[in-house]
């Protein structure tokens, strides 16, 4: 029955009728939250600009700030895309959809579902430098930070990941999304009483904290503060100024940066089941705030290391812990051997390794809010591709009780379980995993390809989405964004592929063991496209016609 | 055998509707099953005023002149909306007036769909393909007179009919849902329903239930979790299964070779349930794209092949 009006007083727009799905709008809030996690600040943010040490004179926060406007053209690229088309699947959807079924699978699939066999020992990687090893120090426990730091503990710490996300994938996004909320609320406490902390005290406060719990902890004598320096500069480290501004060197941060800043779309796979995802101010804005948020988060808190810390002995912590474990020549650890958690260096400033467990474990929770959605995404492009039967069919599968995506599931732990054990046992292949951030942009990159052509190749649906009225100079807006967006990934993708120095440690020149992988990832999708192709053409079934437009008249 | 296209909740989209008749063609199917909720949820008012009409859709506002109205109104229904050409006076008197708004919401309905039939008709005429329509929950009563009057489309609500040697029940009824909607009945009614017709069906194992209503904790079923107020919660990413037990209870018992289903637009998937196949294709009929499942039926495989299509 009518009994709904919808429109501005005194002219209603729209008379609604009562009719299923009709809902209200959700909650920016609460899509933002799951956005603002997806670049999170502290698990990858930390871990991320702990490579910023190898661009010295590259200014920090002009790179983060220009990385934040640049990622917004991928933000409005991406809301734009699911106002068109919200599907599941996302990227595989939208590139299956505008640039063919099979090139969409092979581009989309490398993406989503083999490169993030490769994030699961990096999330445990994480997991270990930023919860197990510094709160086995700071207990006591020296013998469980070891196990930690041990090849069979790094193992160990990826199939708590992998049974973590599983049991999130178990439990569903309505209790997931509690969980997050929770996480969110206390961990930015933790976050508030970390800069607090780092706001209040003096650099000497810091280095006579630091001194003092390096003695205490880690057994160091001396000048633990000025030894982490010398050990630095041993490998090479040479200084860093943070006042300093060189173009060139901003631009060789934005590939390190994309290691926590590229994701704020993280979610764009779900919005298919999303409701109102049609309206594109809802998506854009849950991304935007995502991102433009902890790019404010992580500015501030890098002030207050430079302030309270030092912006060269953070520099200088960071090259003598990584330069030491990737090999540098005369590299050698600091006083302090562990990866330098700011979080853990900030909890020194008061003296009670109480607190100090408690401030860990608060920040910890960092951790579990968000390695939850590590394949939440998969799932859905898996599912994506089953319904295409373009995988098999219990590809797809759920259970019955809990409704738990087995079939997705299994695709995506087993081969993880598999890469864990190489990443913890075979260190020769560390350069594989350094490339898991270039194959996820090369995905974008294939995304945004789509989106610049959208208007013309699938005309009709472009003409009739909401964005239809946006041009720039006569020019589809979401051509020009998403032209923006692909300079900007190509240049990054240039950076990683084919710097010089080798910088990110994932030149093509250098690391043939990455090349062959990832070459052997597309060969691998294209093969099982091809095997689609035929098996299902021998069912009758002929996989071209899944995208074809049925004509109208 | 049977070659069947299977589309629905096309909610009113003159643009899937026009697709859907010509699927028949292009995909070479002999049947066209069309799943429920037709009709759509929302007039626009087009209001006329000095000469030039106003519009407001997606937001936006504009005034066009007459010659330009009827491109406005097809973009309308290619949306699912159905324009309407009113006065000033008359608008006012609509939103005011809550009998008129939904006598008013009746007339373009069945209007709309009695145009749809006539278009299936025109189409479909000696070209041997048959076509089925279900009425959703969305769908008033009205809607069944409107399409047993059809000269070509045959209503499958609450019957058995035989499509080449297979038998198909439908029904548009669903279990309750917080809108109230037009065919809503409790699990324990909406299975005697189903049961009344499914007692019927000679071979299980030849049986199609195209019942609107997807089975409970299917994946077929999963639907945006709402609060009281019907706002959705956790950013729209928390999923409930919303199916009808009534519905999974019928397809544990009885087996059929294949279930149809639709109602929840987002939750797109074909699995197995025991020995049934069940398919709900999703919608996006807001963007005027028909997503669809074609089935090659086969006298001994029961099912030759089925897919997944976005036309």
């Amino acid at each position: 029955m009518a009994d709904a009006t919808m429109g501005t007083a005194p002219r209603p727009a729209l008379f609604l009728r009562n009719a299923t799905g009709l809902v209200k709008a959700w909650s920016t809030f609460d899509a933002f939250v799951y956005s603002f996690w997806s670049v999170n600040l502290i698990t990858l943010g930390l871990y991320g600009m702990s490579f910023a040490y190898t661009v010295p004179d590259g200014q920090i926060l002009v790179a983060i700030l220009l990385f934040g406007v640049l990622t917004t053209f991928l933000v409005i690229t991406y809301a734009m895309l699911v106002s068109v088309m919200p599907r599941t699947g996302g990227d595989y959807a939208w590139q299956s959809r505008v640039l063919g079924g099979g090139l969409g699978f092979v581009l989309s699939i490398t993406g989503w579902w083999f490169t993030l066999f490769l994030w699961a020992p990096i999330y445990a990687n994480i997991l270990n430098v930023q919860f197990f090893i510094p709160l086995a120090y700071t207990l006591g426990w020296i013998g469980v930070a070891t196990f930690f730091t041990s090849q069979t503990g790094i193992f160990v710490s990826c199939l708590i990941v992998l049974a973590f996300v599983s049991v999130v994938v178990t439990l569903g996004m309505e209790t997931y999304a509690r969980i997050q909320k929770v996480c969110f609320w206390i961990g930015l406490v933790g976050l508030a009483v970390i800069c607090g902390l780092l706001l209040f005290a003096s650099n000497q406060d810091f280095q006579n904290a630091f001194n003092r719990e390096a003695a205490s902890l880690f057994g160091a004598s001396g000048n633990a503060y000025q030894g982490t320096i010398d050990a630095a500069s041993k490998g090479g480290y040479a200084g860093s100024n943070f006042g300093g501004i060189a173009f060139g060197s901003i631009g060789l941060l934005l590939p390190w940066l994309a290691f926590y800043l590229l994701w704020p779309n993280w979610g764009a796979t779900l919005y298919g089941e999303v409701r109102g995802a049609k309206d594109i101010r809802k998506p854009f804005w849950s991304m935007f705030w995502g991102l433009w948020v902890t790019v404010g988060l992580v500015g501030l808190v890098m002030i207050l290391i430079v302030k309270t810390m030092g912006w060269n002995f953070y520099q200088a912590s960071n090259a003598a812990y990584w330069n030491t474990l990737y090999a540098v020549q005369g590299a050698t650890y600091g006083p302090v051997p562990i990866w330098p958690y700011p979080v853990m260096f900030a909890g020194w400033l008061v003296d009670s390794h109480l607190f100090q467990a408690v401030l860990i474990i608060v920040m910890g929770l960092w951790f579990f809010g968000w390695a939850g959605t590590l394949f939440l995404s998969s799932t859905r492009v898996i599912f994506a591709a089953a319904f295409d039967r373009v995988l098999p069919a219990w590809a797809a599968s759920i259970s019955s009780g809990r409704r738990v995506p087995y079939g997705a599931l299994v695709l995506m732990i087993v081969p993880s379980l598999v890469v864990s054990a190489i990443y913890a046992y075979q260190p020769t292949f560390t350069s594989v995993f350094l490339d898991a951030t270039a194959v996820l942009a090369l995905t974008f990159f294939a995304t945004v390809v789509a989106a610049m052509i959208l208007p013309w190749r699938r005309k009709d649906l472009y003409d009739a989405s909401p964005i239809a009225r946006y041009n720039v100079a006569g020019i589809p807006a979401i051509t020009v964004v998403a032209a923006i967006t692909g300079l900007f990934l190509l240049f990054m993708l240039y950076q990683w592929s084919f710097n010089p120095d080798n910088l990110y440690g994932t030149s093509f020149e250098k690391t043939p063991n990455s090349v062959i992988y990832f070459v052997a990832t597309y060969v691998v999708a294209v093969v099982i496209y091809g095997v689609a192709r035929y098996v299902r053409s021998r069912q009758g079934i002929d996989l071209s016609r899944i995208h074809h437009e049925i004509p109208v008249e | 055998m049977p070659k069947i296209f299977f589309a629905t909740d096309l909610h009113g989209s003159e643009v899937c509707w026009k697709k859907f008749l010509n699927s028949a063609r292009f995909y070479g199917a002999d049947v066209l099953i069309c799943g429920g909720d037709m009709t759509g949820k929302a007039i626009v008012p087009v209001v006329s005023e000095n000469g030039h009409f106003s519009v407001a859709l997606g937001g936006q506002q504009q005034t066009v002149p007459a010659e330009q109205v009827a491109d406005v109104e097809a973009n309308i229904r290619r949306k699912g909306y159905y324009p309407l050409r009113m006065t000033v006076e008359r608008l006012h008197e609509l939103d005011q007036d809550p009998q008129k708004r939904a006598q008013c919401f009746q007339e373009v309905m069945l209007e709309g769909v009695e145009r749809w039939m006539n278009m299936a008709s025109e189409k479909l005429r000696d070209s041997g393909v048959r076509c089925f329509v279900c009425p959703g929950n969305d769908d008033e009563m009205e809607v069944d007179e409107v399409v047993r009057r059809s000269d070509f489309v045959e209503l499958g609500e609450g019957r058995m009919v035989d499509i080449d040697g297979f038998s198909m029940i439908s029904t548009g009824w669903s279990n309750p849902t917080p809108w109230n909607t037009h065919r809503e009945d409790s699990e324990e009614k909406l299975g005697e329903r189903i049961e009344a017709m499914a007692a019927q069906v000679p071979d299980a194992s030849r049986a199609i239930f195209n019942l609107h209503c997807p089975p409970y904790k299917s994946g077929l079923d999963e639907a945006p979790a709402i609060d009281a107020d019907l706002k959705l919660l956790h950013g729209g990413r928390a999923l409930r299964p919303v199916g009808s037990t009534a519905v999974r209870a019928a397809i544990d018992k009885h087996q059929p070779l294949l279930s149809l289903h639709g109602h929840i637009h987002e939750s797109k998937g074909a699995i197995k349930i025991g020995k049934t196949l069940s398919i709900n294709p999703g919608s996006a009929y807001e963007e005027g794209m028909l997503m669809g499942a074609i089935i090659q039926l086969d006298a001994k495989k029961g099912i030759k092949s089925y897919q997944l299509v976005n036309g």
